[in-house]
């Protein structure tokens, strides 16, 4: 007996963002769909420009002006590119957090960092502000911000760039979302910080069931922190199935090209590969697979036709079949 | 070997300043921006029409600017009205001179002002900046405390005094502008100094014995001259500004001779007995050479300042 | 915060030696003093003259004396081209006026300048957007010595709407003009200034953090946005107000408010050196005074300057 699926908490829909500029249409994310369950923790890898930020944004309703998104983003029933933003704001922060990548800019520095916590109560919850202290003192405590009571009067530029990047976390959590978006939540900061900012997620999500989103360009991140991986390049996704299976088994040449390079510890003489070539010109959209001029797989057939996202638990889209990849 | 020997050329040295400022073909590209911008290329047009006019406009007048027409004295009111009739185009200013003539030896004065002291007293700054931001130590510091003290002075007040106590020629005006904005520059000269001053090509120049100050004069400042390209349009429109301003106080430029200033001055003290072309034609010049000014600055920025490409 | 205040009013006190020793002997040195007069004094009368006053002593006595007795008694000394008035008469009756007309002045700046380039950003590329760009442009070009003539025109000579000039005791009729004429061309400044950095403040990370938050557009400008869009603009204010103290020298003398700017301009004239010196004195303090006011407002707005001070 197969198990219940569970009902998804987060749908999204062939969602398509492009955006308007100077010398013409972007596309930043063209037909991409997956779903996010309760609980589950799914990293989205990408290298930069792939749009996997654009996703994120794109369901908190916070995209640029010149940017149109297409498809659905459904949540709790409705559909979050068609709501307006009076309706989005009871979502935001309330419902669905969201970790900027850039502590530094993401937090006002001309208030404390009580107010920046405190507001978000205050506004969703109608706390007063003594119990919205109360309830930051608690959040910055959750995120072992050392010495919590002393540093609420204190401002940004006050922190370090790991207490900061905490202080942005506190922020999400301050409602107790039921999905965290973390949009790249430990590039700025150096390794250390970011295995303990790492075991911080993790245990939020074990002690309040968060599902949480993960959208990074570091593979060596994802590994120990995701079930599930979706491989994102040009706006599509190349791959999407649990962590284990990308990392044993790659379906798709591009996957296998990230991970030649990332250092592997364990083999120090293994030759890291970068993958030749650079992103794709997403100035016009495109009919074929975005990735073939860089791979090393690539035949006739890639150039012309568009490779549908395919398959079961794990699924690859690309023309090939996994046994023929080198 | 070869190599070596290349680098120790003063040719390299040159080569590689020059390569900062044209090879990139810098001063073509700005200029190919530049006159993209229609307003600029436009502005530019009328300042040219304005020094035509300052230039020859007199050979078009029928009178000279200091000569009083005696005809129309005493009944200005109501004879004294711009005419093509009776040769003042303009109109007779309240002595009875022709406005016209005033108008264009007003133009004369007030684009000499601006276009000789503007340019004079960016140079002067640039030229110390680069010296501070060169050498620093003891000269920069005095110079930057020179500098603290100049712009935290009023500089009216200064003019004013200045002005009143020692006459009100051409000369000392344009002196005085120097004197009141030389600080214009300085710090964005002194700044790019610094910068550059740890260039390759700097240190290529030092090795070879070139002399501090061909360093500055012949490698820094070519690729600096945007910087006071930039100030001395920024300047030029506040010069203009200044004197008429001080002018119109009534400490300027001494009669018979005159300045838009001046000459907007006595149309304002005169326009209450209705007399108001002695007022608006000035004020047209004054008001069309600080738009073109404006336009051209403008544009001059756009094409020449990295941070607005 | 008291530290920094204390250091900044000790520098002060050096720039003001400076700023009175450099014109009490650029105003000696000059030819002609206050009782040099077409037809000159007896010798006998001249040499009394010179006594009374004690001008008859050696400059570096005279200079001492007047720094002693400003310091010691707060006296500027007696006007020498005004008899029976002292330097401190004119400044009690004259800055009072001054003060007035300039207070409402900056709060023109402020309460229109402010919403103006604050809406201007909201409806950025708008019809308001572009109404202040227009009015931008337009008043860097009519400074406030073509704008106030430019104003009687309208005002009072064509709708005979205000008065154009006089004081009366300070009646608001009296001081709108005024304040307005000397204000324009700032407000400009401040608004496109505001609408700026308002622009760069919407769209940096920390006001998405704030959207994200689900705040209202309302309360993210007020709470989140408006300090750092501010604080620019208050740092243009102290330039704001120097040009503000100069130009109230012309506002005094064209709208005849018996202002200190007139009593300027006539001590001018008449070489009184006192009454030179003690009002460039005055609006030097005048200077220093608000741009430490607004140094210290700065401060205490941004925790990141405070933290460093």
């Amino acid at each position: 007996m197969t198990p219940h699926p569970k009902p998804p908490l987060l749908s999204v829909r062939n969602l398509s963002i492009r955006f308007r500029t100077g010398d013409g249409m972007v596309h930043a994310v063209n037909d991409v769909s997956f779903d996010i369950t309760r609980g589950q923790k799914l990293a989205v890898v990408g290298e930069s420009g792939s749009g996997k930020s654009q996703i994120a944004l794109s369901i908190m309703g916070l995209l640029a002006r010149n940017a149109q998104a297409e498809g659905e983003i459904l949540f709790d029933g409705s559909n979050l590119l068609k709501l307006p933003t009076s309706e989005l704001n009871n979502i935001r922060a309330r419902e669905i957090g969201i970790i900027f990548q850039d502590p530094m800019s993401s937090l006002n520095p001309y208030m404390t960092i009580e107010r920046q916590l405190g507001e978000i109560v205050e506004l969703h919850e109608g706390a007063s502000r003594s119990t919205a202290r109360k309830r930051a003192l608690e959040v910055m405590d959750a995120v072992r911000i050392p010495d919590a009571r002393n540093r609420l009067k204190s401002y940004a530029h006050e922190f370090s760039g790991g207490m900061r990047q905490r202080v942005v976390i506190a922020m999400a959590l301050m409602c107790q979302p039921k999905l965290i978006l973390a949009d790249e939540p430990t590039t700025a900061l150096d390794v250390t910080v970011q295995a303990q900012i790492m075991q911080l997620l993790d245990d939020i999500q074990r002690d309040l069931g968060t599902s949480i989103v993960l959208i990074t360009h570091d593979l060596g991140l994802v590994a120990g922190f995701c079930e599930d991986t979706l491989v994102l390049y040009g706006g599509r996704i190349m791959e999407q199935a649990p962590t284990l299976e990308i990392f044993e088994k790659p379906g798709h040449p591009y996957t296998r090209g990230l991970l030649r390079a990332v250092p592997n510890i364990g083999d120090p003489a293994a030759k890291l590969l970068a993958i030749p070539g650079s992103p794709p010109n997403q100035r016009r959209a495109i009919a074929s697979c975005p990735f073939h001029p860089r791979c090393v797989d690539a035949v006739t057939d890639c150039a012309e036709k568009l490779p549908q996202l395919d398959g079961g638990n794990s699924k690859r889209a690309c023309l090939r079949p996994v046994e023929e990849l080198t | 070997m070869e190599a070596r020997k290349r680098l120790n050329s003063r040719a390299f040295a040159d080569d590689a300043a020059e390569e900062m400022v044209t090879s990139r073909s810098f001063w073509a590209d700005a200029r190919l921006r530049f006159f993209r911008n229609r307003m600029a290329v436009f502005s530019l047009f009328m300042l040219f029409c304005l020094f035509l006019f300052a230039l020859f406009g007199h050979l078009l007048a029928q009178w000279n600017y200091e000569e009083i027409d005696w005809s129309v004295l005493g009944k200005v009111k109501t004879e004294g009205g711009p005419s093509l009739s009776n040769g003042h185009y303009f109109g007779v200013d309240e002595l009875g001179r022709d406005l016209y003539a005033r108008v264009v030896q007003g133009t004369r004065t007030s684009l000499l002002v601006g276009f000789v002291a503007g340019p004079a007293a960016v140079i002067l700054g640039a030229i110390l900046g680069a010296l501070s931001g060169y050498f620093g130590g003891r000269l920069d510091q005095t110079v930057l405390g020179f500098y603290t003290i100049w712009i935290s002075i009023p500089y009216i007040i200064f003019f004013v005094v200045w002005q009143a106590f020692f006459g009100r020629s051409l000369g000392q005006m344009i002196l005085v502008i120097i004197l009141v904005n030389w600080t214009a520059g300085l710090l964005i000269v002194r700044g790019q100094v610094m910068m550059l001053k740890n260039r390759e090509f700097v240190d290529a120049a030092r090795l070879l014995g070139m002399s501090d100050m061909a360093i500055i004069f012949k490698h820094l400042m070519p690729n600096i001259l945007w910087v006071i390209v930039i100030y001395t349009s920024l300047v030029i429109p506040e010069v203009i500004m200044a004197e008429s301003l001080v002018s119109f106080l009534g400490v300027g430029i001494q009669e018979p001779n005159t300045s838009w200033g001046a000459l907007i001055s006595e149309g304002a003290r005169t326009m209450t007995f209705g007399t108001t072309w002695q007022l608006m034609f000035p004020a047209m010049f004054f008001v069309i050479a600080q738009v073109s000014l404006f336009y051209i600055g403008d544009g001059l920025r756009d094409a020449l300042d990295p941070k607005e490409r | 915060m008291l530290n920094y205040t204390l250091r900044r009013l000790f520098t002060v006190i050096p720039i003001l030696l400076v700023l009175i020793i450099f014109s009490f002997y650029l105003m000696r040195l000059a030819p002609g003093g206050p009782f040099t007069s077409e037809r000159p004094l007896p010798a006998a009368v001249m040499a009394n003259v010179l006594e009374r006053y004690g001008l008859d002593e050696p400059l570096h006595v005279q200079l001492w004396t007047y720094i002693k007795n400003i310091v010691f008694h707060f006296d500027f000394g007696p006007s020498f081209s005004q008899k029976d008035r002292t330097v401190n008469d004119v400044i009690a009756q004259g800055f009072p006026v001054t003060l007035t007309y300039g207070f409402w002045s900056a709060v023109f700046v402020l309460v229109c300048g402010v919403p103006l380039g604050v809406i201007a950003a909201l409806r950025h590329n708008s019809f308001w957007d572009y109404t202040m760009t227009g009015l931008a442009i337009f008043s860097q070009i009519f400074p406030n010595f073509v704008l106030a003539p430019l104003m009687v025109l309208l005002f009072t000579l064509s709708w005979g709407l205000l008065p154009g000039g006089g004081w009366n005791g300070g009646q608001w009729q009296y001081v709108i003009m005024p304040a307005v004429a000397l204000g324009t061309s700032y407000m400009a400044g401040v608004a496109r200034l505001t609408r700026g950095s308002m622009l760069e403040v919407l769209g940096s990370p920390f006001i998405r953090t704030a959207r994200a938050k689900g705040l209202p557009e309302r309360t993210i400008i007020i709470r989140h946005a408006l300090k750092p869009a501010l604080l620019p603009t208050l740092t243009y204010m102290g330039p704001v107000f120097v040009y503000m103290i100069t130009g109230s020298v012309f506002i005094d003398v064209f709208f005849s408010t018996g202002g200190i700017g007139q009593d300027f301009i006539d001590g001018a004239y008449s070489r009184d050196y006192s009454i030179l010196l003690g009002l460039a004195i005055l609006y030097s303090v005048l200077t220093f005074t608000l741009t430490l006011l607004l140094d210290l407002l700065y401060a205490w707005i941004d925790p990141k300057v405070r933290s460093n001070m």
